[in-house]
């Protein structure tokens, strides 16, 4: 069990390891490893961390995470093709595009959060998951700007900073900073005015309402927000992916990236790009495997996977790490996560079994309150 | 003791999983050089032109579906392709029964074949993204035969794009973009799309059921557009006239709402049912509920009538009906058709020889063994030797006339695609009594682009594309009868 500055001292080591490591990853890794498994692990990560910021500092967990992604993706798309077969085609300058497209997504996200904010715990994730769904549709059904064959040829109109599918070194690098970025200002907003008043909306809005905060308009805004993270995970996605369909935000994916949050760790930030990292590395690698007792079937064994991270901690990886270093115990299944948050600073009351926030009356921990 | 057992133990769990993802890492980190897939030396061919400078082993990947729709034609399409390269190549199947388990011994112009890996799709872009990848940029291949279905053929000839180096051979895609609005010339497809395989359904209906109006209801994405275009373009081109299209979303179940946006059947002569998977069988059922029991001769579609759980749901009452084909003439009696059965029947005995995925597949690896022949194994120069004439199973003419053969050609046109004679099927009573099908047409040389119709500037096949117009189609007039698995000399009349 280690102090809480020996924790600290400890995860600043490792994420500078970590970062000198992806820093120099097109140094160490195959080109395959950088532009697929990094560079994914990077954009899915920044999506997950939309959740996990939703879901760890207000209370919400939000299914319309992937579909924000999508409705940034979809933009960027119609603004930016102009050889595609599907879409708009308006072939807009690609920077004015992706400023276009991060601004409609948090739009729509505010949109989004004013709709579904007014709800808790298990009505506020489905009327998420209709919005994500109506997103699916809406692009599926709506020709003019998608359909179901959705939008291709997108990386080739990306900006030449960036490289997209021309240069996979310079689209890691954005996607890196891009993560670093995202990481950082969710610490940083965690420590403004509207980063405790929306934990302490987490943690009771009651109280917070009777002292004159308004909990709607902090949660709309905090939606905003993760609209805004899910928006720089959606550009990403197509300068990556180069195209983007419907299936790219189907129910599927919108689960997917629920999995990635919770293997990684829904009370902790951090934990957002660990899950991504070990969801795009075993769904790659036990492709491959097949076991004919599961029925031969990868995805059997890949949720297999799944299902023994969440045994074996309920709060994901990043749990594992907290409780080898607090010698906390495993907290039972459904009960609410404690933070790790003396010493990370990334303070965040879990959710497992506490959708919506409520259920908890302690103050909040994070940078010890208002 | 208990505590620190507890933390013991998850510090082996932490340590375990991090030595799993550390190895995977180590394993398929650094140096692209070492990075070989295959366990060979199999990366180190010159790509950049001239006499080849590496006698290793050729990558060559093999993407189908393993899920979704088209999940069943998994050791279809790979049965296909590798009988050609048994048959070809040298090449010995490791099971008789189950192609996925592999072949060996391939070997063309001197270097062996080495099949990397098969990609599993799911009928997504996405995941056919993901997988071409993973083929292509981790197990190295240098030649991929796939994807399955239209949308990821879309994917993959962007993908293409990028990837110039690279060589893909389309395994079955009914899409049209890949090889018309795309068009890279590092792709090439051996079959038709989805509307060639139609060709010639609208002038039988017309002829032989005196259809001149009818309705057409077809999936809401590139491939159902695409069918339903060849089936427009080609009933409208004889005089034709389509009164109403309707578009279920793709993975629709219930049809029943879009039953009754068709038109009834007093005011239509006929309806096009273009709905792929299972869908086909639930449409029709939903009109039943609807109409009553169906009329055959009111009736037809494209190749889903066939496909799935659809024909035994309700072939029994459409006997009569004519329905477009695959690209293939199961029947057939031709040399060269008996010939491509025989040595699928010698390899993998449980496969359906007539099968488009088996067919098309099978096509695909054969042109690449005859390109890879013609280069001499040189990989920078596969593009140029690539066969632009087949002797595929089913053909039976070739490009410069119609003229009927025992045997006649595929041949590609400037943008490296197929022009295929097509074969358009009727639900016929069997000889036990149960409904079957059977070829009644040969629609010669059937081209991409519907004799100008379609072009890389015209917009794709969509809800509203093609208009119904009438249109001089090259096949118009000049579809043979084919009785028995004989192409006749007689032509399909009123």
């Amino acid at each position: 069990m280690m102090t809480p500055a020996a924790k600290q001292a400890a995860e600043r080591a490792i994420a500078g390891a970590a970062l000198l490591i992806v820093a120099l990853g097109p140094l160490i890794f195959s080109d395959y490893w950088v532009s697929f498994i990094l560079t994914q692990t990077f954009l899915l990560g920044i999506a997950a961390a939309s959740l996990i910021f939703l879901s760890a500092y207000g209370g919400m967990i939000s299914l319309a995470q992937t579909a924000l992604l999508g409705v940034a993706g979809f933009t960027l798309g119609n603004l930016v093709t102009d050889t595609s077969s599907k879409g708009l085609n308006l072939g807009w300058d690609p920077w004015l595009s992706v400023v276009l497209a991060i601004l409609i997504t948090v739009a729509v996200g505010l949109v989004f959060g004013a709709l579904a904010s007014r709800s808790t715990g298990i009505y506020f994730l489905m009327i998420t998951l209709t919005l994500g769904v109506l997103v699916y549709y809406f692009f599926g059904q709506v020709t003019e700007v998608s359909g179901f064959s959705g939008i291709s040829g997108i990386a080739r109109r990306a900006p030449g900073l960036v490289g997209g599918g021309s240069d996979p070194d310079r689209l890691y690098y954005t996607a890196l900073i891009l993560a670093i970025l995202v990481y950082v200002l969710i610490r940083f907003v965690l420590r403004t005015p509207f980063g405790y008043a929306l934990q302490g909306v987490r943690d009771d809005p009651v109280r917070m309402a009777s002292l004159g905060y308004n909990v709607t308009l902090h949660r709309t805004l905090a939606f905003g927000l993760g609209a805004f993270f899910a928006s720089l995970s959606g550009v990403l996605y197509v300068w990556w992916n180069g195209q983007i369909d419907p299936a790219s935000i189907n129910l599927q994916n919108t689960v997917d990236l629920l999995i990635i949050a919770v293997i990684g760790g829904l009370a902790r930030v951090e934990g957002a790009w660990l899950g991504a990292f070990a969801f795009v590395a075993i769904n790659n690698y036990v492709r491959d495997v097949s076991v004919p007792i599961l029925g031969g079937s990868f995805n059997t064994v890949i949720g297999f996977i799944f299902l023994a991270i969440v045994l074996v901690s309920p709060d994901g990886l990043m749990g594992i790490w907290d409780r080898l270093t607090t010698g906390r115990r495993r907290p039972a299944f459904g009960a609410t996560v404690e933070p790790a948050a003396a010493t990370s600073g990334g303070a965040a009351r879990g959710t497992s079994g506490q959708v919506g926030g409520h259920g908890t009356k302690e103050p909040p921990r994070e940078g010890g309150g208002k | 003791m208990k505590e620190h057992f507890r933390q013991s133990r998850l510090l082996a769990v932490l340590a375990l999983l991090l030595a799993a993802l550390a190895l995977t890492a180590v394993g398929c980190g650094g140096d692209d050089d070492d990075d070989d897939a295959a366990g060979d030396d199999t990366t180190a061919v010159d790509t950049s032109g001239g006499e080849p400078t590496d006698t290793g082993p050729i990558n060559v990947a093999i993407m189908t579906d393993c899920e979704g729709a088209f999940g069943f034609g998994y050791e279809l399409d790979i049965g296909g392709a590798q009988a050609a390269l048994v048959e070809y190549a040298g090449a010995t199947a490791n099971n008789p029964e189950t192609p996925s388990d592999g072949i060996e011994g391939a070997s063309v112009a001197g270097r062996d074949i080495e099949i990397v890996g098969y990609g599993c799709g799911d009928d997504t872009a996405d995941t056919a993204l993901v997988e071409t990848r993973r083929l292509m940029e981790e197990l190295d291949a240098d030649i991929m035969i796939g994807p399955l279905s239209g949308d990821e053929a879309v994917a993959v000839a962007n993908y293409a794009v990028d990837n110039p180096d690279k060589w893909f051979i389309i395994g079955t895609a009914g899409s049209q973009d890949p090889t018309l609005q795309i068009a890279p010339e590092n792709v090439f497809r051996y079959h038709g799309d989805g509307a060639q395989w139609n060709a010639g359904l609208g002038e039988i209906v017309y002829k032989k059921l005196g259809w001149r109006t009818a309705a057409i209801i077809m999936d809401d994405y590139s491939f159902g557009w695409t069918s339903g275009a060849g089936i427009i373009a080609d009933f409208c081109g004889v005089g034709g006239e389509i009164t109403s299209r309707v578009f279920p979303p793709l993975g629709t179940t219930d049809y029943s709402s879009y039953v009754q946006q068709l038109p009834p059947p007093d005011e239509v002569d006929g309806y096009f049912w273009v709905v792929g998977g299972t869908g086909t069988g639930a449409a029709l059922q939903a009109f039943e509920q609807q109409y009553g029991q169906l009329n055959a001769e009111q009736h037809s579609g494209n190749l889903f009538l066939a496909f799935l759980g659809n024909f035994e749901a309700v072939a029994p009452r459409l006997v009569g009906a004519y329905f477009g084909g695959f690209g293939t003439g199961p029947g057939l009696q031709t040399e060269q058709a008996l010939a491509y059965e025989e040595i699928m029947n010698g390899v993998y005995p449980e496969l359906p020889a007539a099968d488009g995925f088996v067919y098309n597949y099978y096509n695909a690896a054969w042109a690449m063994v005859q390109g890879l022949e013609a280069s001499g194994g040189d990989l920078a120069t596969l593009g140029e030797n690539m066969p632009r004439e087949l002797m595929s199973g089913y053909e039976v003419t070739d490009s410069d006339d119609n003229v009927v053969t025992s045997g006649g050609i595929v041949v590609l046109d400037d943008n490296r695609q197929a022009i295929q004679d097509q074969y358009p099927l009727q639900i016929v009573e069997g000889d036990d009594g149960n409904p079957t099908t059977v070829v009644v047409g040969m629609v010669p040389n059937v081209d991409q682009t519907f004799g100008g119709l379609f072009t890389p500037e015209s917009p794709p096949p969509g809800r509203e594309q093609p208009a119904c117009e009438d249109v001089d189609l090259p096949w118009e007039n000049n579809i043979r009868v084919v009785e028995n698995g004989e192409v006749t000399e007689e032509l399909i009349e009123e």
